[in-house]
């Protein structure tokens, strides 16, 4: 066994220096090299991975604002045609009003206007009457010039009202 | 004349310590590693250069096989220092056996001149010290995740005869792992550097470089091959046997 050991050149010494050499390596790699990387790689993926978050997350929020712009818009244009339609109905209900009232105000106007029209066609009558009175008295006058208190004033009335009646 | 040694010739003395070429090119292969290392976390941005970036996808591509193992990327984070510390010093060991000079230039006279460096995995202390720590290594991290106890049970359990001997069993396993480890490594990277040696004393020009591009190749199947089976192991050791809990 002695013998082997001695021909493979097995030493306790160049064991142990192979085994620092690889502890002493172990430790600096450690130390300078896989720390650091594996630390740069996990903050740099943990940084994909929240930057890629943050994107489905802005991405949602698109989404829902998109939504939510398109309910709004729908909204407001339902809320545009009610306003329409509203209108429509109210500028119905005005035009119909205003007819309503110019028909009034039509009907008002020829009720005024007949009014005046009788008072006219009453107040002509009884200047007619008057001038027919004053005119049948002129003629009376004329005709009984010559015995005037013959002429009885009841019958003057009684002759105007039965000319005012034929007219 | 071809003088192949099986054990890593002496070059110097450092007062009583003895520095064999094995261990002065595992040493330039450590110097060398430390220098990327240091230049790498110096170097270190969010936005990585080119450096950085073929550090990136080489760690994101053993951690990729780590995940495959160990099933989960925070395991594989854990484990990830030994495995991959393992299989680099393995490669760039590998890979400097390859560099000229290596092996020819020589130090000492006329039959006492011996090569000034030689691949560190060509000498079994090298590979032996690898295989020990990996085994070793694979049964901290075992004893850390299902229990000192557990563990230990693995190899003495006296519940019943056959239990035992399973467990003697187990425990012959990690020496067996030790010395398969140890001469696996050796036996590939030495042949490999025997019969480059040969190949250059036959045919001194071209003949030799698809024997190179061989052991380029060789270099990095051994260094897969040592990492990928201490991944294994950690990966069998730290999972619960059958009535073990984690973490006892």
């Amino acid at each position: 066994m002695q013998s082997l050991v001695d021909q493979l050149g097995i030493n306790w010494e160049f064991l142990i220096s192979q085994l620092v050499n690889f502890a002493l390596l172990l430790i600096v790699l450690r130390i300078f090299a896989y720390k650091p990387m594996l630390k740069l790689l996990r903050d740099r993926r943990e940084k994909i991975e929240g930057g890629l978050a943050k994107a489905k997350e802005a991405e949602l929020r698109l989404h829902e604002v998109d939504a939510l712009n398109a309910a709004r818009v729908k909204e407001a244009e339902t809320e545009a045609m009610g306003i329409i339609k509203k209108t429509e109905a109210e500028a119905k209900e005005l035009e119909a009003k205003l007819l309503a009232a110019a028909k009034q105000r039509e009907a008002e106007a020829m009720k005024g206007a007949e009014a005046r029209l009788r008072v006219q066609e009453e107040e002509s009558r009884r200047a007619t009457e008057r001038e027919a009175a004053r005119l049948v008295r002129a003629a009376i006058e004329k005709t009984v010039e010559l015995s005037p208190g013959a002429i009885d004033e009841a019958l003057i009335a009684r002759a105007v009202k039965e000319a005012a009646q034929s007219a | 004349m071809l003088n192949i040694s099986l054990r890593a010739e002496e070059v110097f003395h450092i007062g009583s310590f003895v520095v064999t070429n094995a261990m002065l090119q595992g040493f330039l292969v450590l110097v060398g590693l430390v220098i990327a290392a240091v230049a790498l976390r110096k170097k270190l941005a969010m936005v990585p250069g080119m450096f950085q970036n073929i550090a990136e996808v080489v760690l994101e591509g053993a951690l990729g096989v780590m995940d495959t193992v160990l099933g989960n990327r925070r395991e594989s984070e854990k484990y990830f220092p030994l495995v991959f510390t393992i299989f680099i010093f393995v490669l760039v060991s590998n890979w400097s056996g390859l560099i000229p000079g290596v092996g020819s230039i020589m130090v000492g006279h006329g039959a006492d001149a011996v090569p000034l460096l030689r691949s560190p995995a060509s000498d079994i202390n090298f590979t032996l010290a690898l295989a020990l720590i990996a085994v070793t290594m694979v049964n901290v991290f075992a004893s850390a995740a299902v229990g000192l106890r557990a563990r230990a049970a693995v190899f003495f359990n006296f519940g019943n005869p056959l239990k035992f001997f399973v467990g003697i069993l187990e425990l012959l396993s990690e020496f067996a792992r030790i010395i398969s480890f140890t001469f696996r490594l050796f036996g590939n990277v030495f042949a490999g550097e025997v019969l480059l040696a040969i190949m250059a004393l036959l045919v001194p020009y071209l003949v030799p470089l698809p024997f190179m591009g061989l052991e380029v190749f060789t270099g990095f199947i051994q260094a897969f091959i040592f990492g990928m089976l201490t991944l294994v192991f950690v990966a069998l050791a730290i999972t619960p046997h059958e009535g073990e809990g984690a973490g006892h």
